[in-house]
């Protein structure tokens, strides 16, 4: 090994608590601003490529960015909602394919699992997305529904198990109640939103809203107590009283009980995602909503990029703010190094007397300041790498 | 060995002046520069090793006169040439026992830690009865191992000129006259030629010749001339 290098590592071992106090400093001091700037890449990277992937999105006027987050990430709410009539309006008034979404329920949050939004959506979003189950199938039947990757393992639930929905309201008795639903199979890990959501078909979103339900049989064989009074009698009509309860769960048995009220047109969606076969449709269709007053289309590419100009003023701001602080921490770096050459002055004087060239004590010296730099920039480099995706994360739970 | 003349050196902010017309020690000689501490002993024995440039006259080591070198010649001319013992040996606590025997040969680039130094290294330790010793960290020597460690450092290139600047100083008189007897030992052992600078007067009869030191003097107060820079 070179001699000012053995020299310089000896050194560096013996003193072995000051130089690691000196390489966690100027770890921290690299680590700060690179991992911000890691951070903010891959954030940037997935937000971007996830905006890309969906060129347009259709939703109820309001909030631009409010709808894009919501369509592409399942989070905030749009202030008001679509109908199953948009959403039909949207697929025929282009060739664009349009997927609905209805995103409004979670499910109840459990230990060391917080809750997943349910996705109601349609078979066409896993194909749209690449979805494909790593274990178990795809939802089929009404009250079935499929894990993302990422929740599957953080709530321990697998294919054959089960899921509760949380209603939004616990006082509205009158509509939502917890819906028990069937877990058919995990999907496999897709690197985006995807992976934290719960996915199932829209009559089962449906009937976690209370829009449909199933029930015991009504009729005055069964239990006249769960008819109203006045249809107790009365042979021309029979409507249920208080007294029925909803099923919580659906199975083979009650499934055929399940039934929707009202005109499936007016079923809400909360977004609409539109997948236009060329570009001559994509403008067709943001040209058709552009002067609607019920509907506005966006492209999320668009907004993705307003946001993160937003994004990037916040990052300069926070590498002004990290580099001050850095070239402070190195101003304390250099007093630290400076003052443990001064201490080391008689060892470098015996040096000399013995018969030391200047180059091997500059060497000795250089040696141990770029040694001190290297392992804290390895340090630093390994930690911004270790913790890229959970910043990613986090950044995107700051910032979405 | 060593040949001085005419030699003249002075402190630009003291009143100490050092004047030797002539002093010559032969090759193999120990001789002992004796005189109360402080007195400009050490200044001469820098003087010598080329440490310290001198305002005027000739100092020559073993035929090469040490003002005409450059200062990158000289360190190299004194690392190869003169083996130096420290007062408080100045030993490195970062380097274990050999590591510091060894230490000279990793601070000149043109000279090599070789297979054959080391060994010579650990022989050295052999013969002052440090063999066990080589790797244990010399923060855990007593007083007397460590004068050992920093006599096999001063002998490692096989010098021909030892320099010890008052190795007993800080010692009780027992084990100063150890330290003197392995000097002039390991000195002999390997054909160098030894100055000691003592102000143990004990120590003197030890010596085959002792340095009229006070007589090179030529400043109102010798006392105060090392307390100079």
């Amino acid at each position: 090994m070179n001699s000012a290098l053995y020299l310089a590592v000896r050194s560096l071992w013996w003193h072995r608590r000051r130089s690691l106090a000196v390489v966690f400093s100027l770890a921290v001091i690299i680590w700060l601003p690179a991992t911000l700037r890691i951070a903010l890449n891959q954030f940037r990277t997935d937000i971007s490529a996830r905006a890309v992937s969906t060129p347009l999105v259709i939703g109820a006027p309001g909030s631009r960015i409010d709808l894009v987050m919501h369509s592409l990430y399942f989070r905030s709410q749009p202030a008001a909602s679509v109908t199953m009539a948009d959403y039909q309006l949207a697929a025929e008034a282009t060739e664009a394919a349009a997927i609905p979404l209805h995103v409004r329920f979670s499910t109840r949050s459990q230990p060391g699992a917080e809750s997943a939004p349910i996705v109601g959506t349609t078979p066409e979003y896993f194909h749209f997305r690449q979805l494909r189950p790593q274990s178990g199938e795809l939802p089929a039947l009404l009250g079935e529904c499929v894990l993302g990757a990422d929740y599957a393992v953080r709530s321990g639930l697998k294919a054959g198990d089960t899921v509760l929905s949380a209603p939004r309201n616990a006082l509205n008795l009158a509509g939502e109640y917890p819906l028990l639903l069937l877990i058919t199979g995990v999907l496999a890990k897709n690197y985006s939103p995807d992976d934290d959501a719960v996915f199932t078909d829209l009559r089962t979103a449906w009937v976690i809203e209370g829009i449909g339900h199933g029930h015991q049989t009504v009729d005055r064989q069964t239990d006249l107590t769960l008819l109203l009074p006045n249809d107790r009698e009365n042979a021309a009509s029979m409507t249920a009283s208080m007294g029925i309860l909803p099923y919580l769960e659906i199975t083979d048995d009650n499934r055929d009980s399940f039934h929707f009220h009202g005109d499936t047109a007016e079923f809400p969606l909360t977004a609409i995602l539109a997948v236009p076969a060329q570009e001559r449709d994509r403008i067709k269709l943001l040209g058709r909503f552009s002067g609607s007053r019920q509907l506005q289309c966006i492209s999320p590419p668009q907004v993705i990029t307003e946001l993160l100009s937003i994004v990037f003023r916040i990052e300069q701001l926070a590498l002004l703010f990290t580099l001050t602080a850095a070239a402070a921490a190195l101003l304390l770096l250099g007093l630290v190094l400076n003052l443990s050459l001064k201490l080391r002055a008689a060892e470098m004087q015996t040096m000399f007397r013995l018969g030391c060239s200047r180059l091997t004590i500059l060497r000795l010296q250089s040696a141990e300041v770029l040694l001190l730099l290297l392992s804290a920039t390895t340090v630093a480099v390994a930690g911004g790498l270790l913790v890229r995706n959970t910043a990613a994360a986090l950044l995107q739970q700051l910032l979405l | 060995m060593i040949a001085i003349r005419d030699l003249q050196f002075s402190w630009t902010d003291g009143p100490f002046r050092l004047c030797i017309p002539t002093l010559e020690i032969a090759r193999g000689e120990a001789a002992v520069l004796a005189g109360p501490s402080g007195c400009g002993k050490t200044t001469l024995l820098n003087l010598i090793s080329g440490i310290l440039p001198s305002s005027a006259g000739l100092v020559e080591v073993n035929g090469t006169d040490i003002a005409r070198l450059s200062d990158a010649e000289r360190r190299l001319f004194r690392l190869k040439n003169i083996g130096l013992v420290f007062q408080d040996f100045q030993l490195l606590d970062y380097l274990d026992v050999l590591g510091n025997v060894l230490l000279p040969c990793r601070i000149q680039p043109s000279v090599r830690l070789t297979p054959a130094l080391r060994k010579r290294g650990l022989t050295l330790l052999q013969q002052v009865g440090l063999a066990d010793f080589s790797q244990r960290s010399v923060t855990r020597l007593s007083q007397g191992e460590r004068q050992r460690v920093a006599l096999c450092r001063a002998l490692l290139l096989n010098p021909q000129l030892l320099l010890a600047d008052e190795p007993t100083g800080n010692l009780d008189p027992h084990n100063s006259r150890r330290m003197v007897e392995l000097l002039l030992q390991e000195s002999r052992r390997n054909g160098a030629t030894l100055i000691m600078v003592t102000h143990d007067h004990s120590l003197l009869p030890m010596f085959d010749r002792t340095l009229p030191f006070e007589q090179y003097l030529a400043g109102k107060n010798a006392g105060d001339a090392g307390a100079s820079p």
